[in-house]
C-alpha cells in the first residue's frame, strides 16, 4: 500500500526498541502491520463524514522521543494540590522529576517500564485490548510506537479518593512532531478511585496527538475520570477512549474539549456485565475554525446496565461540533435503562452543528431514550436577566457560561473545576 | 397471554391472491432495448425516451446504495420484467372492466362504482403497470384539474410533464430512483391550476399482480399557486414466493400558498413468517415547497413489504414553508424497514414537524432514519421531531438513525426519541377493567400511533386502525 506522506511520516519514526518482553513486542508489531494497511479515515465513510482530515493529512509530522525540560515554574501552573499521585509526561515523554509517585497500599501508578516489570501478567491481559482499535488508525500508530504510558492499578477493595493525574504537556518543537500519550487504569474488585487526564500545551505548539485511554472496571468496582482536552490552537487530537465493566461497576467520565484545530474523542464503553451503571458528561467549547468530534458508543451487552449521558456543546466563530452519540442495547439485555441528552449552542452566523444520536435496541423490557435540540439562548431568559438590570450582552455571557457550566461542575476536584470555569467564562464573554 | 399474541402475529396475508388475466410483457433483462421497446409500446415522445435513456446509463455508473440498515440478497436486475400490461381492451364504462380483476378489486375492498361514489373518492387504478379504470375525471376537469395516469399526461399535457418531471427527483439522484427514471411504466399525474381546492381527495390504488414484474411507478403531483389537494395512495400484492422490486418516484411540487397532502396505507406482501417472499420497496419520495407559503405533509402507515426503504422528504426552498411527516411502520417476522424522511430547510421562516412511530414485532428490525438540515440562509427555521419506538416481543430490533445539521444560529431544532413497550401493567390493568388482552393490545398501540392517524383523511384511518389491529393483535406477551 503506498502511504500518503502524513502517514509516512509517522510510520518512518524511530522502530521501537525490544522491551524484551515478548507479547508487548508482538502487540507492538502487529500495531504496527494495522497502521500500515489500515487506510486513514475520509468523509465518505459514514463514521468520518462530518470530520474531514485532510487539514491534518495535508501536514507532517514526526515522532518527537527526547525529553524537554520545562522548567519547575511552567509545570507548577498546571498542577493541583488535591491529587495524590501524578505521572507528567513531556511530548510524550514521562519527566520523573514533575511526577509525584507516593507509595501507597492499593494503588499502583507508575510508567510502562515498571508496570511491565511488576504487572506484567495483568498488562498482558488488558493493555491494547479493550481498544475498539481494529479499525482505528491512530489507536493502532499509538500502540505501535508505545514506549511510556500511565499505568494505574488499584487492587482489589481499595478506596482512594484523591485523584491521580495524568499530564500530558505539549511543547513548541522547531519540526512538527506526534505524541502518542497512552493511560491504562485497572480497577480491581469493588475498588474506588479518581483518574484526571489533562493535555495541555506551552505557547503555540504544533503537533499531532493521538491518544488511548483504557479502562477496565472489575466487578462493583467504581471509577471516576476526568479528560480535558485543552490543547494548542494548532494542534490536532485525534483520541480515543475505551471502557469495559464488569458487572455492578460504576463509570463517570467528565469530558471536556476546548483546544486543537481538529479534535476527535471516540468514547467506547461496554457493559461486560449485569447491572452497570454509566455517566457521561461532554462538552465542546469552541469557536474560529476549530472542530470538535465526539463519537460515543455504549454497548449493553448486558440487562439491568445504566446510562446517563450529556453532550452540550457552545459554538462560536466558523468553528463545528459534531457528535455522534450510539446507544446498543443487544438482545437479552433486559431492564436497560438509558437516558441521552444533546444540546448545542451556536453564537455565529457561521458556526455549524452535526448530531446524530443513534439507538439500536433489540431487547424489549427496556427504557431508552434520547433528546437533542439545536438553538440560541431564549430570549425570554435574556429579557428576565434584562429586567435584573443586566445589560443584554452581559445576560447573554451568563447565560452562555451557565449553559457549559452544567459540564464543568461535574469535574471531581475543586482547584480544576474553578480553573476550568475561569477559562469558560473567559471565553464566553469574548464570544459575545 | 404469549399464545394468542403469536396467533394474531401469524394471521395470514388476507389480500393474499393472484388474478389470472393475460398479460402482455416484455422479456426479462434491461437494456438500452428494453427501455426503448418500453417507449414505443407507450408511444412516447422523443424528450422522454431521452430522459429514460440518460437515466439508464447515469444508473450503470451507480452502486446500490450499502448504507441502509436492511439485508437482502443481491437482486438480479437482468431477471426482472420491467413491462407488463394487461392485455389492451377498449373500455367504455366501468362495467366493462375484466370482472376478473372487478373481483379483486373487491377483495380488497376497493372504494370504485357506488363505493367509490359513497366514499367520494375519484380512483385511478393501477393495474400492473397500466391504467384500467378512471373514474370522477370529468368532475375534475370541470375545475380545471387534471388527474389521469402519466402516460396520459404524457399524451395529453407533454409540457407540463416534462417541465415538472425530474425537477424534484433528478434522473441520477439515487441507484433505485435512476432505474426508476429508466424504465417507469406507469404512475399518477396530478395538476391542480392556481387557486383551486380540490373538492374531493385523489386517491390511487396500486397493485402488483404479474409474478416476478417489478413495478416501477411515477407518480408527480403539481398544485399551483394557492392550490391545494389531499391524495390518497394504498397498496396491496399478493402473495409470491419470489421477491418482487418495487422502486417508484413519487415528486410533488407546491408553488406559492399551495397545499399538499399525500397519504399513503402500504399492506404489500411482506413475506411468510419464516421471511420468505415479500415485495422489496426501495421508493424515492420527495416534495418540493417551492413557492412561499407553501406546505407539503407526508402521512405514510407502512405495515407490508420485506423490505421497506423509503423516505418521504421535504424540501423547503420558499420561505414561510412548511414541511410535515406522519408516519407509522410496523414490522413482524422478518420484515425489515428503513424509514423516515428528509427536512431540507433553505427558506426564510421554514417550519417542519416530525413525528414517527416505530412498532417491532417477531424478527424483525425497524429503522428510522431522519435528516434535519437548516442551510445558512435559513434564518428562524423551525424543526420538531419526535421517534417512539415500541418493541414487541424481545427477537426485534429498533433502531433510530437522526442526522442533525445546522448552520444557522436561529434556527430551534428538537428532537426527542423513545422506546417502550406494552408492559404486563398494562394489560392487567385493562384486565381488571374487564378487557381482554388482545383488545388491549389494539387500544394500547392505537393510543401509541394516535398522533399520525389523525392526519389520515378519514376512511384511510379507519383502514389503517383495522390494519394495525389485524397485524398485531396478540403478539404481546
Amino acid at each position: 500500500m503506498v502511504q500518503s506522506p502524513f502517514m509516512s511520516a509517522l510510520l518512518d519514526g524511530p522502530p521501537a526498541s525490544a522491551s524484551g518482553t515478548a507479547w508487548f513486542d508482538r502487540l507492538r508489531a502487529q500495531a504496527l502491520e494495522r497502521a500500515n494497511s489500515v487506510p486513514l479515515p475520509t468523509t465518505r465513510e459514514e463514521e468520518w463524514r462530518f470530520t474531514d482530515l485532510s487539514p491534518l493529512t495535508r501536514l507532517s509530522f514526526h515522532p518527537a522521543t527526547d525529553a524537554v525540560d520545562i522548567g519547575a515554574e511552567a509545570a507548577h501552573a498546571l498542577l493541583f494540590p488535591e491529587a495524590h499521585a501524578r505521572l507528567v509526561f513531556v511530548d510524550g515523554v514521562l519527566s520523573s522529576a514533575l511526577s509525584k509517585l507516593p507509595a501507597s497500599a492499593g494503588l499502583h501508578v507508575l510508567d510502562l517500564r515498571q508496570a511491565l516489570s511488576e504487572h506484567g501478567s495483568l498488562l498482558e491481559r488488558h493493555l491494547g485490548q479493550s481498544v475498539t482499535n481494529e479499525s482505528n488508525v491512530f489507536a493502532a500508530l499509538n500502540t505501535a510506537f508505545l514506549r511510556h504510558a500511565a499505568v494505574v492499578v488499584v487492587d482489589p477493595g481499595c478506596e482512594v479518593s484523591a485523584p491521580v493525574h495524568v499530564l500530558h504537556v505539549a511543547t513548541r518543537r522547531e519540526q512538527a512532531h506526534a505524541v502518542y500519550p497512552r493511560t491504562l487504569l485497572i480497577a480491581g474488585k469493588a475498588s474506588r478511585c479518581s483518574l484526571i487526564e489533562d493535555f495541555v500545551a506551552l505557547g503555540e505548539a504544533n503537533y499531532f496527538s493521538a491518544p488511548v485511554s483504557e479502562i477496565v472496571l472489575d466487578a462493583d468496582a467504581c471509577v471516576s475520570h476526568a479528560r480535558l482536552q485543552r490543547e494548542a490552537a494548532d494542534a490536532f487530537q485525534l483520541g480515543s477512549c475505551s471502557v469495559k465493566q464488569a458487572a455492578g461497576s460504576r463509570y463517570e467520565l467528565v469530558n471536556v474539549a476546548l483546544g486543537a484545530r481538529l479534535s476527535r474523542l471516540d468514547i467506547a464503553v461496554r457493559h461486560d456485565g449485569q447491572g452497570c451503571d454509566t455517566t457521561m458528561a461532554g462538552l465542546a467549547l469552541i469557536d474560529r475554525r476549530q472542530l470538535a468530534d465526539t463519537h460515543s458508543s455504549v454497548d449493553h451487552a448486558h440487562a439491568q446496565g445504566k446510562l446517563r449521558q450529556l453532550y452540550k456543546c457552545v459554538v462560536g466563530g466558523a468553528a463545528h461540533a459534531v457528535f455522534n452519540g450510539k446507544i446498543l442495547v443487544r438482545e437479552g439485555a433486559q431492564q436497560t435503562d438509558a437516558g441521552q441528552s444533546c444540546r448545542g449552542l451556536l453564537l455565529s452566523d457561521r458556526a455549524r452543528i452535526d448530531a446524530k444520536p443513534q439507538l439500536e435496541i433489540f431487547a424489549d423490557d427496556v427504557k431508552c431514550a434520547h433528546g437533542a435540540a439545536i438553538g440560541q439562548l431564549d430570549p425570554d431568559e435574556t429579557f428576565y436577566l434584562q429586567t435584573r438590570g443586566l445589560s443584554n450582552e452581559r445576560a447573554r455571557n451568563l447565560l452562555t457560561y451557565a449553559f457549559a457550566a452544567e459540564v464543568i461542575e461535574r469535574i471531581p476536584v475543586a482547584t480544576l473545576r474553578s480553573a476550568l470555569a475561569k477559562i469558560v467564562l473567559e471565553r464566553t464573554q469574548e464570544a459575545a | 397471554m404469549s399464545a394468542v399474541i403469536q396467533d394474531l402475529v401469524n394471521r395470514p396475508y388476507e389480500a393474499g391472491f393472484v388474478t389470472a388475466i393475460e398479460s402482455e410483457t416484455a422479456p426479462r433483462g434491461l437494456s438500452e432495448d428494453t427501455i426503448r421497446l418500453i417507449s414505443a409500446k407507450k408511444k412516447e415522445p422523443a424528450w422522454l425516451l431521452e430522459f429514460r435513456l440518460d437515466a439508464y446509463r447515469h444508473w450503470l455508473t451507480m452502486t446500490e446504495p450499502k448504507w441502509p440498515n436492511v439485508h437482502y440478497p443481491a437482486i438480479d436486475f437482468q431477471d426482472i420484467i420491467y413491462y407488463a400490461a394487461p392485455k389492451p381492451k377498449k373500455l367504455k364504462s366501468i362495467d366493462e372492466v375484466d370482472p376478473e380483476l372487478m373481483r379483486t378489486f373487491e377483495k380488497l375492498g376497493v372504494p370504485m362504482n357506488e363505493r367509490a361514489a359513497l366514499a367520494g373518492v375519484a380512483v385511478d387504478v393501477i393495474f400492473d403497470s397500466v391504467s384500467v379504470a378512471t373514474t370522477y375525471k370529468q368532475k375534475l376537469a370541470e375545475v380545471g384539474i387534471i388527474f389521469c395516469s402519466i402516460s396520459e399526461a404524457v399524451a395529453d399535457h407533454p409540457d407540463l410533464v416534462r417541465k415538472y418531471l425530474g425537477s424534484v427527483v433528478p434522473t441520477g439522484d439515487n441507484y433505485y430512483a435512476a432505474l426508476n427514471s429508466a424504465v417507469f411504466t406507469d404512475g399518477s399525474f396530478c395538476f391542480i391550476p392556481k387557486g383551486v381546492k380540490c373538492p374531493m381527495d385523489l386517491s390511487t390504488y396500486f397493485r402488483i399482480n404479474t409474478q416476478d414484474s417489478g413495478q416501477f411507478e411515477r407518480t408527480l403531483i403539481v398544485a399551483e399557486e394557492g392550490a391545494s389537494v389531499s391524495y390518497l395512495e394504498g397498496c396491496t400484492a399478493p402473495k409470491f414466493d419470489t421477491n418482487q422490486l418495487h422502486a417508484a418516484v413519487v415528486e410533488l411540487v407546491a408553488m406559492d400558498n399551495a397545499d399538499i397532502k399525500y397519504s399513503t396505507v402500504q399492506n404489500w406482501y411482506a413475506g411468510d413468517e419464516n421471511g420468505k417472499g415479500g415485495i422489496f420497496n426501495f421508493v424515492t419520495k420527495r416534495g418540493l415547497c417551492k413557492g412561499a407559503n407553501s406546505k407539503i405533509s407526508w402521512t405514510q402507515v407502512e405495515t407490508g413489504s420485506a423490505i421497506t426503504w423509503k423516505y418521504p422528504s421535504c424540501v423547503l426552498l420558499g420561505d414561510n414553508s412548511i414541511g410535515e411527516f406522519y408516519s407509522v411502520a410496523l414490522t413482524n417476522h422478518y420484515q425489515q424497514a428503513d424509514t423516515g424522511t428528509k427536512m431540507v430547510h433553505i427558506g426564510r421562516n421554514t417550519r417542519s414537524r416530525i413525528i414517527s412511530k416505530g412498532i417491532s414485532a417477531g424478527h424483525s428490525n425497524n429503522s428510522y432514519r431522519g435528516l434535519v438540515k437548516v442551510g445558512a440562509k435559513a434564518d428562524n427555521a423551525r424543526n420538531f421531531s419526535q421517534c417512539d419506538s415500541m418493541l414487541i416481543g424481545s427477537t426485534c430490533g429498533a433502531n433510530t438513525f437522526p442526522y442533525i445539521q445546522v448552520q444557522n444560529k436561529t434556527a430551534q431544532v428538537e428532537h426527542e426519541a423513545s422506546t417502550s413497550k406494552i408492559g404486563e401493567d398494562q394489560l392487567f390493568y385493562f384486565a381488571s377493567r374487564g378487557i381482554g388482552a388482545e383488545e388491549a393490545v389494539s387500544m394500547i398501540i392505537n393510543g401509541f400511533c394516535k398522533d399520525v392517524f389523525q392526519q389520515l383523511p378519514m376512511e384511510f384511518a379507519v383502514e389503517a386502525t383495522k390494519l394495525l389491529g389485524v397485524k398485531l393483535e396478540g403478539s404481546v406477551g
